[in-house]
């Protein structure tokens, strides 16, 4: 007679053992699957740092990496073989520069990163703070046709919502002036944002929280060690020189008459008639095709009729139809108005 | 590179040209084609339609200007609201009867029919008293009211007049950062909540409707009414002289229905900072000009689209819980009914939140449809082994009060947990049909369910603190 006992611990460790072991779903197998993607994430990490130092001209020493990234430098070293050995990478002095092939897996990585980016913020409408995070978790499970998909399917945008530039299918930047940081503009002399540093985040945050957004006309106001002082025309920000190195300006094009008294549709009294210049850039995706859909197209003629009586939101009519906007999206409509006879 | 003025070209050349070329086009292409077609309709419309002085619309404008007046905009809405439910409840009591007297008089006459043939007693009651009497009860409780209050509610739909108490409430659930639509499905949702899911179509972002869809549950749907009224009736205002008990009754409803506008806004602006994070976006609400109703579209809408709809998916669930109730009140162990054994296991429990282990049993097993929360209960307290009613309110009371220990207390939380527990299994079923994701779904009941234990937990220890109870 066997004892029964026996039977059920031999049975239940034959359970575990193949819980364990099993090719694919086995603990065993997960756990080295999770490792591998995790070195992976890492890997393509450093190659997304060593590209963005390339650009700049720099190479990357491996105490840089181990500094940025956060990763400590026995694991590097480990990591760097692996890079040495897939082709990713090789020493040039005691610098680390990125092979043909390592540069390409990189800069996938930025295409696939920003595209997320352009997602996650038009489409997804993921508040702007939180879309570099996600991003950054997103691009490393994401397989090349899946992101020229991704391009197609948005409409092969050319900029992330930072204002940073996507590389195209074949790796190339749109051509484009890069814009100066404002710790480099010229006092008194208006410019327009074109790019906002996303990293670091703090500071990311802070000119977020300023209300400063791309696609603004800026000009200094005042300059000072500690603080810069800036106006839109209408409000007044101020900034640490820390952040206002992440905002990048370029010089306003030749004025013409388009730009003359345009004002957002918000600013229209009640009953006063507009007409429609254009929607913001910094408005895409969803909402802007949602705008388009419903006539509030350039040449419109548009005036608000209703108010709400906490004052947001407002009906206004356009193309004889009453439609309901909140105050924010309204901001993002530029209008004319029309001299009423 | 080939150019189109070749000659060879099949189609497919064409097609991986236009794909070669299109990352070239940049953003701007899109907002020039929809100005294009708006040019060329523009041109058309010009050409075709010609517009005369129109007073139609001056009459609209000064409409507008009264139903979204901060004197008059919030309560000519309240007093549209009060009066469709006012409507519904007096209009339904009559039907609701004579419908029941109907089933019921035909459950008698079929049950005696089998028990002549000499079938055994426990088919007929499975059948007859069971699977039949769950259908023909939430039938006829369900039934008449919603037939009243879905035309009602389409023509206020089909006025135009919806939209503007969605511009009205905005405000709010900008805050809650949801959309401004809500405020229709809400308002749907008090027809039946199911329908009200389905209605959080008309919310066109994403974030937004799943928001609605979750929250839709906290506004008390029509097979909850009866409920609350009974509740409200025999216990809170059975407290006052009766000359103002029927206002009492029907403030503390109204009471009710506020504490779940409440939630719903509680648990949208919840929802928004965590699981469903994003900005309160897109809100872009079409005012559409006053219309005459249509009657024939109106009626179509409302029976087919929404009363059929909607009972047949009830049709479907009551008849397993009728069978299932049935099965509890007469499969006997030891003495004591199954329901009377479950009913003890939980009685702690049922306890801890103000309740009973008979309220909490009645919950479990009327999942199907909250209609028939109440009958159930009534079959466990009375023994009866069929869903059961009672003919009085006084009677009623002497059963609860005087038999049952029922408190205050007990009365209001059973009114908290009728209105924040979870969707019935109609509701469910829909959430899943409309979110393909048995996630949310689950995610629906979680909320819900977790909120009404933690709400009458809350009241009842802080009642039995004070010592009131």
């Amino acid at each position: 007679m066997v004892d029964p006992i026996l039977i059920l611990v031999s049975v239940m460790l034959l359970g575990f053992a193949v819980l364990v072991l099993l090719p694919r779903q086995g603990l065993l197998a997960r756990l080295k699957a999770a490792k591998e993607a995790a070195q992976r994430e890492k890997i393509e990490d450093i190659l997304k740092f060593m590209l963005d130092r390339q650009q700049e001209g720099r190479f990357a020493s491996t105490e840089s990496l181990a500094g940025v990234l956060g990763i400590r430098s026995k694991e590097l070293l480990k990591l760097r073989v692996v890079m040495e050995a897939q082709g990713l990478v090789r020493t040039e002095g005691n610098a680390l520069a990125l092979t043909p092939a390592g540069e390409q897996l990189a800069l996938q990585i930025v295409r696939a990163h920003r595209l997320w980016e352009r997602y996650l913020a038009t489409e997804a409408r993921l508040p702007l703070e939180k879309v570099h995070r996600e991003a950054h978790r997103l691009e490393h499970r994401i397989s090349v046709v899946q992101v020229n998909e991704l391009d197609a399917a948005l409409g092969y945008p050319q900029h992330d919502p930072h204002g940073d530039p996507i590389p195209n299918q074949s790796g190339e930047f749109p051509s484009e002036q890069m814009g100066k940081p404002l710790t480099a503009w010229p006092q008194g002399i208006p410019g327009r944002v074109v790019h906002l540093e996303d990293e670091p985040t703090l500071a990311y945050e802070q000119i977020l929280a300023e209300g400063l957004k791309l696609g603004q006309n800026l000009r200094v106001l005042e300059v000072t060690p500690e603080r810069y002082v800036l106006t839109d025309g209408e409000n007044e920000y101020r900034l640490a020189p820390a952040v206002a190195a992440n905002i990048f300006l370029v010089p306003l094009p030749e004025p013409s008459d388009m730009a003359k008294d345009v004002i957002p549709l918000v600013a229209l009294k009640d009953g006063q008639q507009a007409e429609i210049v254009n929607i913001d850039e910094a408005c895409q995706g969803f909402t802007r095709r949602r705008f388009l859909d419903l006539g509030l197209t350039p040449g419109a003629v548009i005036s608000p009729e209703l108010t709400n009586f906490f004052g947001d939101p407002r009906a206004y009519r356009v193309r004889g139809v009453l439609i309901a906007l909140r105050q924010d999206q309204a901001g993002m409509v530029q209008v004319r108005p029309v001299q009423q006879q | 590179m080939a150019t189109l003025s070749d000659q060879n070209l099949t189609p497919q050349d064409v097609l991986a040209r236009a794909q070669a070329l299109r990352p070239r086009l940049g953003a701007a292409f899109r907002d020039e084609i929809v100005k294009s077609l708006y040019g060329e309709a523009e041109r058309i419309a010009r050409r075709a339609v010609h517009r005369l002085e129109d007073k139609k619309w001056d009459l609209d404008q000064r409409i507008d200007r009264i139903v979204t007046s901060p004197v008059w905009g919030l309560p000519i809405m309240l007093l549209l609201l009060a009066g469709v439910f006012w409507i519904t409840i007096v209009g339904s009591n009559i039907p609701s009867q004579m419908l029941a007297n109907a089933f019921f008089w035909l459950e008698g006459v079929l049950a005696g029919l089998f028990t002549n043939w000499g079938v055994p007693w426990w088919i007929t009651g499975f059948l007859w008293h069971g699977v039949y009497r769950g259908l023909a009860w939430v039938v006829s409780v369900m039934l008449p009211p919603m037939a009243i209050f879905f035309p009602l509610f389409t023509i206020l739909e089909d006025l135009g007049y919806l939209p503007r108490v969605a511009f009205n409430l905005d405000f709010l659930f900008k805050r809650a950062g949801a959309h401004g639509k809500q405020a229709l499905t809400m308002a749907m949702g008090f027809g039946c909540n199911a329908a009200g899911v389905v209605a959080t179509r008309v919310i066109d972002s994403p974030r937004e409707r799943l928001i609605a869809i979750l929250t839709n549950n906290f506004v008390p749907c029509n097979g909850r009414f009866p409920t609350l009224i009974m509740l409200a009736t025999v216990f809170v205002a059975a407290a006052f002289p009766p000359v103002v008990a029927s206002f009492v009754a029907a403030g503390s409803v109204l009471a009710v229905v506020l504490i779940g506008v409440f939630f719903t806004l509680l648990v949208s602006w919840a929802l928004s900072r965590t699981f469903l994070k994003g900005e309160a976006s897109a809100f872009t609400l079409e005012l559409p000009p006053y219309r005459r109703p249509n009657v024939g579209r109106i009626l179509y809408t409302s029976f087919i689209d929404r009363t059929i709809f909607v009972l047949l998916r009830a049709m479907q669930t009551a008849a397993p819980a009728g069978a299932v109730i049935w099965m509890l009140g007469n499969i006997y162990v030891g003495g004591a009914s199954l329901a009377n054994h479950i009913a003890n296991f939980l009685d702690p429990f049922g306890l801890l939140l103000g309740l009973d282990g008979v309220i909490l049993l009645a919950y479990i097993i009327a999942i199907p449809a909250n209609e028939i929360v109440v009958p159930t209960m009534l079959m466990v307290y009375m023994g009866t082994g069929m869903m059961t009613d009672l003919p009085g309110l006084d009677m009623l009371r002497t059963l609860l009060v005087g038999q049952h220990d029922w408190t205050l207390l007990t009365a209001i939380n059973l009114m908290l947990f009728s209105l924040l527990h979870n969707p019935c299994a109609t509701t469910i079923l829909t959430i899943y049909k409309e979110t393909r994701s048995a996630k949310w779904a689950a995610a629906s009941v979680i909320i819900t369910l977790g909120l009404a234990f933690l709400v009458t937990f809350t009241t009842a220890s802080f009642a039995r603190l004070l010592g009131w109870v």
